[in-house]
C-alpha cells in the first residue's frame, strides 16, 4: 500500500489479492481517498464497504464492483462486468465506460451512474436506488423494479420495465418495446424537474428533460386475476 | 391434494334417496372425489391452486427404513448414562467462524411475512435455548428475530426483499437460496392478504399486492457466476461467516457438486416434502424428488468429489422426529433442518389455541377457510386460525410467544432424545457416527432410493454391489 | 457452465502469437471451469489449406496448454473453453471444443433444457454422438444444418428456434468466427474488436492482456443476434 501525498492510498491489483484490497479499503477513515490500479477485470473490488471514502478504479473491472456498499463514492475509469453497484444502499458508483448486465441490480439506495451503455437487465429488481445511464440499455431493463428511478439517455432495448412495480423509468431515446404491465405515462412538471436534477447529478449534457418518456407500471399484475388474461 | 369438505351452500330439499347398491360408490382412481373437486375449482376460478405446507401425496420416506441396532455383534450404549454427543459444526471449509450447534437439528428459513413476528420470535428463542440456529426468509431480518436467535442464518434469496449488508454482517451464516424443495425452480409467493404495511415496507412493495418473488437471482445466473457471487458475500463479511447454498432437490448429484465448485461451505438439500408459505399446488406435488432419495444422492456426490470431510450437508423436507433425523444422519447428512414440524409444535393444525390463559376452540375458523384442524394448509390466506402464519393482529394474538417457545423447546428436545436413543442403540457415542450400514429398507422403493439393502436380503436395487 | 474464449486474427503479423495469446486468455478463465479445458486452433498448412487442430484434456487450462505446447503454436484463429461440468462426466471426450464437422468447432457456456429431444431427432437422422454432453447436441445440430447447405449464421439462427435454455455459443469454421446468445442472454459474453483482431470471452479479464486492448471497441453481444466475422 503506497500513500499518496494527497492523503490517498494506492492499491494495485498486480500486487494484492481482492481480499487484501477490500480489507485495506475497509480500514480507511471517512474522507479518505484510494486508487485501485491495474484492475484488469478483477471481480468484487470495493464491495461491502460502509465508510464514506472516495475510490478510483483505474481501468476495466469485473463483476459486482461496489456491490453491497453503504457509503463510499466509487468511480471506474473503464468499463465493468455484471451487476455493478449490486444491492447498493447509499453512496455512488460512477462508471466512465460501458457496463455489462444487471447494473444496479436490487440497489436499495445510492446512485449508479453509467456514462456509456448498460447491457441487459439494467436496474433489475431495483429497490429504491437510482440508476442513470448516459447511453443505451439492453433488453429487460427495469425488470421487476420495485422502487427508485432509472434514467436512460439513449435507447432502451426490448421489454423495458417488464413487471414493474413502483419504480419509474425515464427514457430520452427510442424504446424498442415495453414489457408486460409497463406503460408510457404523461410527463408532469415534477417529472421534468426530477429528470433535470438527475441529469445534473450525473453530469450528462445530452438529455433534454422536457423530451423524455416516463415509463411506469400499469399495475395490472399486482393481484392475481385470471379473468384479465394476465401475461405471466 | 385438496380435501373435499361438506359445502356450506344450502342444499335443495329432496326426498330421502333409496339405499344404493354396493357397487354404486365405486371410487375412480383416475377421478377420485379430490380430483373432481380440483377440476371444479379450476373451472370456477380459472387459475391454479395456491396453497401452503408441503407435499401431501404418498411418497417413499424415512419411515421405510429401520435401524439394525446392537445385539451380539455390536454393543449398545446405556440409554440414560453413557453420553451420546450431538455437537455439530458447520462451515469449516472457508469460514473463520464456523457455526457450532449443540444439536444437529436446525430451524429452516421461514419469512416474517409468511409467519407472524411472534411465531418468528418463538422459533428463535426456542432454537437459542437448545443451542441451534434459526433462519430468516424472504423479506429479510427482523429485529425481533435477531434478538431472539443466538445463531441466525441470513438468507440471500432471488427476490432480495429487505436484503441489506448491515443484516448480512449481523448474521452468523449466509444461505444463498437457489431453490426450495416445495418449488424447485420457482419463486416464492406472498398473497396480498399477508402483505401488511410492515411486510410491504420491509420488501419495498405496495401493501396488499400479490408478491411473486423471482426464481432466478437478479445479479448472477449459473454456477460459474455463483462462484463470483459467493466471493462477493465473503468479501463483504471478511470471510468470517459460513456460506450455505440451499438447493431444491432435483438433479441433486450435479447440483451439489456445482455448489461445492462454486465455493459453498455447507450444502442444504431440501426434498420435495419441504413446506412453503404459498406456492402452486402443482409445484408442491409434482416437482422435485423425495428427501429420502435426495440425501443419499447428495452424500454420494460429496464423497465422489472427495469433499465429504470439508463440506457439510444439511437435509430438510419433511423431517418430523428423531427417527427421521437419525436416518438422514446415517445416510450422510451432518444436520437436518425442520420447518413444518416446529410450526406444528407452535400449534399449527391444532383444534385449540391458548389466549390469555384460556383455551379457545378454533374449529369454526378452520371451517371458514374450508378446512378442519389436522388438514389445514392455508398459510397463503394469512387467516391462520392459531396465529402462526398471519399478519392480522387479531389472529397473531392467538399465539402466546412464551407458550410457543416452551413447546418448540420441548419438541426439539424430544427429537434430539429420539435421535440419541437410536444412535446409542446402534452403539454410537456420537450421532455423527451413524452410517448407511446401520439401516435396511422395508420396501424396494426405499431400498433403491436410500441405497441400502432390502431388509432380510443383501439386495440394493439399482446397485451392482451387495453387502 | 464454463468460461469461453476466442480470437480471430485479422492482422497476419499476429499469426505467430495465436497460441500464446489464447493460452493466456484461457488461463484467465480457470475459475469458471477448473475441470477440463480445450482449444481449437486454425492455421494454414504447407499447401496453404486451412487446418484445424483440437487439443483438450482433463485438468487446469495452464497444465493443458503446457502439455500440448499451445503457446508456441501459430495460426489465424482459435477458440477455447474451460469446463465446470454440470450434467455430464469430466472426461476428455466431454470437454469442449466439440468438432462436429471438418474444420468446425464449437464452445458453449450455459445449459440447454431440451437437448435430449433434439439429440433424438438428430439420431433418427443418422447423426452419431460421442458423449451425452448438451453442447455436443448444439454442435452436431449446427453441423447438420451446414451440411445441408445452411450458412453458419442461418444455422445459428435455427438453434434459437430449435433449442431451449441458456447459452452463449462461439462457433468457428475454416473461414468464419461466430458468436450468439439466447433470448435471455443470461450467460456472459464480451467482444473486443480492433483492426488487428476480434476477441471474445466470458469475462473481460480474459481479454485484458491482448495487445492494443486499451483502444479496442468492446461490447456485449445482444440477445438472439448472430455476430460473424469472415476471413
Ligand atoms: S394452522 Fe396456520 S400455520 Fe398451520 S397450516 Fe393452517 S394457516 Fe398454516
Amino acid at each position: 500500500m503506497d500513500t499518496l501525498n494527497a492523503g490517498g492510498v494506492r492499491l494495485s491489483c498486480a500486487d494484492l489479492t481482492t481480499r487484501e484490497i477490500n480489507a485495506a479499503l475497509a480500514e480507511l477513515p471517512d474522507g479518505a481517498e484510494a486508487r485501485i490500479e491495474e484492475p484488469w477485470g478483477r471481480h468484487n473490488l470495493a464491495v461491502g464497504l460502509t465508510n464514506r471514502i472516495t475510490i478510483d478504479i483505474d481501468g476495466n473491472a469485473g463483476y459486482f464492483i461496489g456491490g453491497l456498499c453503504d457509503g463510499p463514492d466509487i468511480t471506474v475509469d473503464g468499463f465493468v462486468g455484471w451487476s455493478v453497484g449490486e444491492n447498493l444502499m447509499s453512496g455512488s458508483v460512477r462508471v466512465r465506460g460501458n457496463v455489462s448486465e444487471c447494473a444496479g441490480a436490487s440497489a436499495h439506495g445510492g446512485t449508479i451512474i453509467i456514462h456509456g451503455d448498460a447491457s441487459s437487465r439494467a436496474g433489475i429488481s431495483l429497490k429504491g436506488g437510482t440508476v442513470l445511464v448516459g447511453g443505451d440499455v439492453g433488453h429487460m431493463s427495469g425488470f421487476m423494479a420495485q422502487a427508485g428511478t432509472m434514467l436512460v439517455g439513449g435507447d432502451a432495448g426490448h421489454a423495458l420495465g417488464d413487471s414493474l412495480y413502483e419504480a419509474v423509468i425515464y427514457v430520452a431515446g427510442k424504446i424498442a418495446s415495453l414489457g408486460s404491465d409497463a406503460k408510457v405515462e404523461n410527463l408532469t412538471d415534477s417529472d421534468v424537474l426530477r429528470v433535470k436534477q438527475l441529469i445534473d447529478l450525473a453530469g450528462f449534457d445530452h438529455i433534454d428533460p422536457q423530451n423524455v418518456k416516463r415509463v411506469a407500471s400499469a399495475r395490472q399484475l399486482y393481484n392475481f386475476d385470471a379473468l384479465k388474461d394476465q401475461k405471466y | 391434494m385438496t380435501e373435499t369438505l361438506p359445502s356450506s351452500l344450502p342444499l335443495a330439499e329432496s326426498t330421502p334417496a333409496p339405499a344404493l347398491p354396493a357397487d354404486a360408490r365405486r371410487r375412480s382412481h383416475t377421478f377420485p372425489p379430490e380430483v373432481v373437486a380440483q377440476i371444479q375449482r379450476m373451472a370456477d376460478e380459472g387459475h391454479y391452486e395456491i396453497r401452503g405446507w408441503g407435499a401431501k401425496r404418498h411418497l417413499p420416506t424415512f419411515d421405510d427404513l429401520v435401524f439394525l441396532t446392537a445385539s451380539v455383534s455390536r454393543y449398545p450404549l446405556e440409554g440414560y448414562r453413557e453420553k451420546c454427543e450431538t455437537k455439530t459444526v458447520l462451515g469449516t471449509r472457508y469460514a473463520s467462524k464456523p457455526i457450532e450447534l449443540d444439536i444437529p437439528i436446525t430451524i429452516a428459513g421461514m419469512s416474517f411475512g409468511a409467519l407472524s413476528a411472534s411465531a418468528k420470535a418463538a422459533l428463535g428463542r426456542a432454537a437459542s435455548a437448545v443451542g441451534t440456529s434459526t433462519t430468516t426468509g424472504d423479506g429479510g431480518m427482523t429485529e425481533e428475530e435477531r434478538a431472539a436467535s443466538k445463531l441466525l442464518v441470513y438468507q440471500c434469496l432471488p427476490s432480495r426483499y429487505g436484503f441489506n449488508p448491515k443484516h448480512l454482517r449481523m448474521a452468523d451464516a449466509i444461505e444463498v437460496v437457489i431453490g426450495q424443495g416445495a418449488k424447485p425452480g420457482g419463486g416464492g409467493m406472498l398473497l396480498g392478504q399477508k402483505v401488511s404495511q410492515r411486510v410491504a415496507d420491509m420488501r419495498t412493495l405496495p401493501p396488499g399486492i400479490d408478491q411473486r418473488s423471482a426464481s432466478r437471482h437478479p445479479d448472477w445466473v449459473g454456477p460459474d457466476d455463483l462462484r463470483i457471487k459467493i466471493e462477493e458475500l465473503r468479501e463483504a463479511t471478511g470471510w468470517e461467516k459460513p456460506v450455505y447454498v440451499k438447493l431444491g432437490a432435483t438433479r441433486v448429484a450435479n447440483d451439489v457438486k456445482l455448489a461445492v465448485a462454486a465455493g459453498a461451505d455447507v450444502v442444504v438439500v431440501d426434498g420435495m416434502q419441504g413446506g412453503t408459505g404459498a406456492t402452486q399446488d402443482v409445484f408442491i406435488e409434482h416437482a422435485g424428488i423425495p428427501t429420502l432419495a435426495a440425501v443419499r444422492l447428495a452424500a454420494e456426490a460429496l464423497r465422489e468429489i472427495d469433499m465429504a470431510d470439508q463440506v457439510q450437508l444439511i437435509v430438510s423436507g419433511g423431517i418430523r422426529n428423531g427417527a427421521d433425523a437419525a436416518k438422514a444422519l446415517a445416510l450422510g447428512a451432518t444436520a437436518v433442518s425442520m420447518g413444518v414440524g416446529p410450526l406444528i409444535a407452535l400449534g399449527c393444525n391444532s383444534r385449540t389455541y391458548l389466549q390469555d390463559g384460556v383455551e379457545h376452540d378454533a374449529t369454526a375458523d378452520y371451517r371458514a377457510l374450508g378446512t378442519e384442524p389436522g388438514y389445514c394448509h392455508h398459510m397463503h390466506t394469512g387467516m391462520c386460525p392459531v396465529g402462526i402464519s398471519t399478519q392480522d393482529p387479531r389472529l397473531e394474538a392467538r399465539l402466546d410467544p412464551e407458550w410457543g417457545t416452551r413447546r418448540v423447546i420441548n419438541y426439539l428436545k424430544s427429537v434430539t432424545m429420539e435421535l440419541t436413543t437410536l444412535a446409542r442403540a446402534c452403539g454410537k457415542s456420537n450421532v455423527h457416527n451413524l452410517e448407511p450400514e446401520d439401516l435396511v429398507a422395508l420396501t424396494i422403493e426405499a431400498a433403491a432410493m436410500a441405497g441400502v439393502p432390502l431388509a432380510g436380503t443383501n439386495w440394493v436395487p439399482g446397485s451392482s454391489d451387495c453387502r | 457452465m464454463c468460461g469461453i474464449v476466442g480470437l480471430h486474427l485479422k492482422n497476419p503479423e499476429l499469426y505467430p502469437r495465436l497460441g500464446e495469446l489464447l493460452a493466456s486468455m484461457l488461463d484467465c478463465m480457470t475459475s469458471r471451469g477448473p475441470d477440463s479445458a480445450g482449444l481449437a486452433l486454425y492455421g494454414d498448412d504447407a499447401d496453404h489449406q486451412p487446418r484445424m487442430e483440437i487439443f483438450k484434456d482433463v485438468g487446469l487450462p495452464r497444465e493443458i496448454c503446457e502439455r500440448y505446447g499451445v503457446a508456441k503454436r501459430s495460426g489465424y484463429q482459435g477458440i477455447g473453453h474451460t469446463r465446470m461440468a454440470t450434467e455430464s462426466a469430466v472426461t476428455t471426450e466431454h470437454s469442449h471444443p466439440f468438432a462436429p464437422a471438418e474444420n468446425m468447432a464449437l464452445v458453449h457456456n450455459g445449459s440447454f433444457s431440451n437437448h435430449a429431444s433434439v439429440r433424438r431427432r438428430l439420431e433418427s437422422d443418422g447423426i452419431r454422438f460421442v458423449t451425452d454432453n448438451d453442447s455436443e447436441v448444439a454442435a452436431r445440430y449446427i453441423a447438420h444444418q451446414v451440411g445441408h447447405g445452411a450458412d453458419l449464421g442461418d444455422a445459428l439462427r435455427m438453434v434459437l428456434k430449435e433449442m431451449d435454455g441458456f447459452f452463449t455459443l462461439l462457433v468457428t469454421t475454416a473461414t468464419q468466427f461466430a458468436v450468439m446468445r439466447d433470448s435471455f442472454a443470461c450467460k456472459p459474453a464480451v467482444i473486443a474488436e480492433t483492426t488487428d483482431y476480434v476477441a471474445m470471452a466470458s469475462e473481460y479479464h480474459a481479454l485484458a492482456s491482448l495487445p492494443g486492448i486499451g483502444s479496442a471497441t468492446v461490447f456485449e453481444p445482444a440477445p438472439e443476434e448472430v455476430y460473424t466475422w469472415t476471413r
